[in-house]
């Protein structure tokens, strides 16, 4: 579903991803593991057209996406939750959910997709006059996520959903996050926890320093010691 | 005494009117692109050029012919965050402010090679209109109809910003820019539209000013100063206090300019302006 190759990018300066390979299929949950400043962000914002790439490509659906415009890569099926939320804190949590919805394609199942977010996360119908600015930290990631999924996607991507979260909420975004996957939602992961990605992913791939240092189902990673030594930044 | 004083009153709300047109318009720019536009003003004398050479040309009165300037406004907005700003969006603010006041300077020189730098007025049938109120109060009707005019500018944007598609968008770029991309909006062309919309007012309040009032080529800067100033009174990004401050600008400088003796009446405004500033620097209605 998609194909990353070769991609190499960065900021100004140095290559901060050198190389990087990646393929993610209809269906699957992909874990994007590693350290601190590995890539981890960057090679995502490069997949959703925030940031473009010094070389490589990308392909999604069997089509190159690698110099489409952010606006073109959320219309063609993939949506990113980006790290620290990004709500739109003085919007209510209404509008912030409409807004995910906003594209041409995904505009005319606006009330339909509303009704699944709530379903899926019950507090954010309670909370829906509400700025989004006034939430907790879990319940902006709910709102990040259900923002995310009224855009219709059909790869989602969330950038540490974890971060800074209460155990109780983290327990309820990867339950929500597994019924998506279940549901046949295709899912790539980025995580800093590390078993809890694991334990719900059914492949892994780890960054280190820019490049892939390992890749392999979950299975595999769990038991290699790489891992946890790439993880560390070791 | 009280009949002056309240003949100075109106007049400055009314004059204030025609601040909260060039000022929402200017809240409009900066709040989508992030910048402040020097050259504000100057697109306004612009408008009114403009206007005034329809009138020579094909004795177009400038309310009629905002059909015609509207639109070039727009185009000019559109060019001007596209090729100049939009570029140096990202660089030192120092060197945004830098070219938009070097657009100040274009335009201003440009209007001065080709219409010269006599005050004129531009000929309007409305010119001497007066309704009369009671028997004592006596308002110009095109300043009536640009206090109107910003009342029901200012009700457009209220509708369009927060009830409409459109409106969420502009305000999800205002608010975080990067989320609105991953939203799927095109954050450039949002911003591209709302400052060419927002240039385009321009030509509005151009006609609604004309009648009546004298102009020339330096006069810009003037309404770049004042609705910047009503824009960080009614704290950047609330219309609402936006539009108060402006009407409020008004009325000191009309009180100002017939109670303080001389010259010095117009300090009034600036005076009001440092109190806000140091009393309230959060805006006059936002909650700090
Ligand atoms: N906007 C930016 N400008 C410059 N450097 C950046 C920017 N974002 C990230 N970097 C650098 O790129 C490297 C990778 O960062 P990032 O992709 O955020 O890593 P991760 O998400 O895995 O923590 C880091 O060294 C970081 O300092
Ligand atoms: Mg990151």
């Amino acid at each position: 579903m998609l194909e990353v190759a070769g991609l190499t990018a960065g900021y100004g300066g140095p290559n901060v991803l050198e190389d990087v390979s990646l393929d993610v299929e209809a269906g699957e949950l992909v874990g994007l593991l590693g350290a601190n400043n590995a890539g981890k962000s960057t090679l995502i914002n490069c997949i959703s057209g925030v940031l473009r790439p010094r070389a490589g490509s990308i392909r999604f659906l069997g089509e190159d996406i690698t110099r489409a415009k952010p606006s073109d890569i959320v219309s063609r099926g993939i949506v990113q939750v980006p790290e620290g939320r990004q709500v739109f804190p003085r919007m209510s949590v209404l509008d912030n959910l409409l807004l995910g919805g906003t594209t041409a394609v995904a505009r005319p199942r606006r009330a339909d997709r509303l009704e699944q977010v709530f379903t899926l996360f019950p507090r954010l119908k309670e909370r829906r006059p509400q700025y989004a600015g006034t939430l907790s930290g879990g319940e902006q990631q709910m709102l990040a996520i259900g923002r995310a999924m009224m855009g219709g996607p059909k790869l989602l991507m969330l950038d540490e959903p974890s971060l800074g979260l209460s155990p109780l909420f983290v327990q309820t975004i990867f339950r929500a996050l597994r019924e998506l996957n279940a549901q046949g939602l295709t899912i790539l992961l980025v995580e800093q926890n590390l078993n809890l990605t694991l334990s719900c992913a059914v492949r892994g791939v780890v960054l280190e320093r820019g490049q892939v240092a390992l890749a392999g189902t979950s299975a595999t990673l769990r038991a290699d010691p790489r891992t946890r030594q790439a993880y560390l930044g070791l | 005494m009280t009949e002056l004083l309240i003949q100075t009153v109106v007049q400055g709300l009314l004059v204030g009117g025609g601040y909260a047109l060039v000022a929402l318009s200017l809240g409009l720019t900066y709040n989508v692109s992030g910048i402040i536009n020097f050259a504000h003003g100057d697109f306004l004398t612009l408008a009114m050029y403009l206007a005034l050479a329809l009138q020579t040309a094909w004795a177009l009165d400038p309310y009629v012919s905002t059909v015609i300037t509207f639109p070039l406004l727009f185009v000019s907005g559109v060019a001007l965050y596209w090729f100049l700003l939009r570029p140096v969006a990202r660089s030192q603010l120092l060197m945004v402010i830098q070219l938009t006041l070097g657009v100040t300077f274009v335009l201003q020189n440009g209007i001065l090679m080709v219409f010269g730098g006599q005050p004129v007025r531009v000929p309007s049938d409305w010119e001497a209109s007066l309704l009369i109120l009671g028997d004592s109060l006596f308002l110009r009707t095109p300043q009536v109809l640009a206090f109107a005019g910003s009342l029901l500018l200012a009700l457009l944007l209220w509708i369009v910003l927060d009830h409409t598609e459109t409106g969420r968008r502009i305000r999800a770029v205002h608010q975080n820019p990067r989320a609105a991309a991953l939203m799927g909006i095109d954050v450039p062309r949002v911003r591209t539209l709302t400052f060419g919309v927002g240039i385009g007012i321009q030509a509005i309040a151009g006609a609604l000013l004309i009648p009546g009032t004298p102009i020339e080529p330096g006069q810009g800067f003037r309404y770049t100063v004042i609705p910047l100033m009503a824009l960080v009174m009614g704290g950047l990004s609330d219309f609402r206090g936006i539009y108060l401050a402006a009407i409020l600008i008004g009325v000191t400088e009309a009180l100002g300019t017939v109670f303080v003796s001389g010259t010095s009446g117009m300090i009034v405004p600036y005076a009001l302006f440092v109190l806000v500033l140091l009393l309230r620097p959060q805006g006059l209605f936002r909650r700090a």
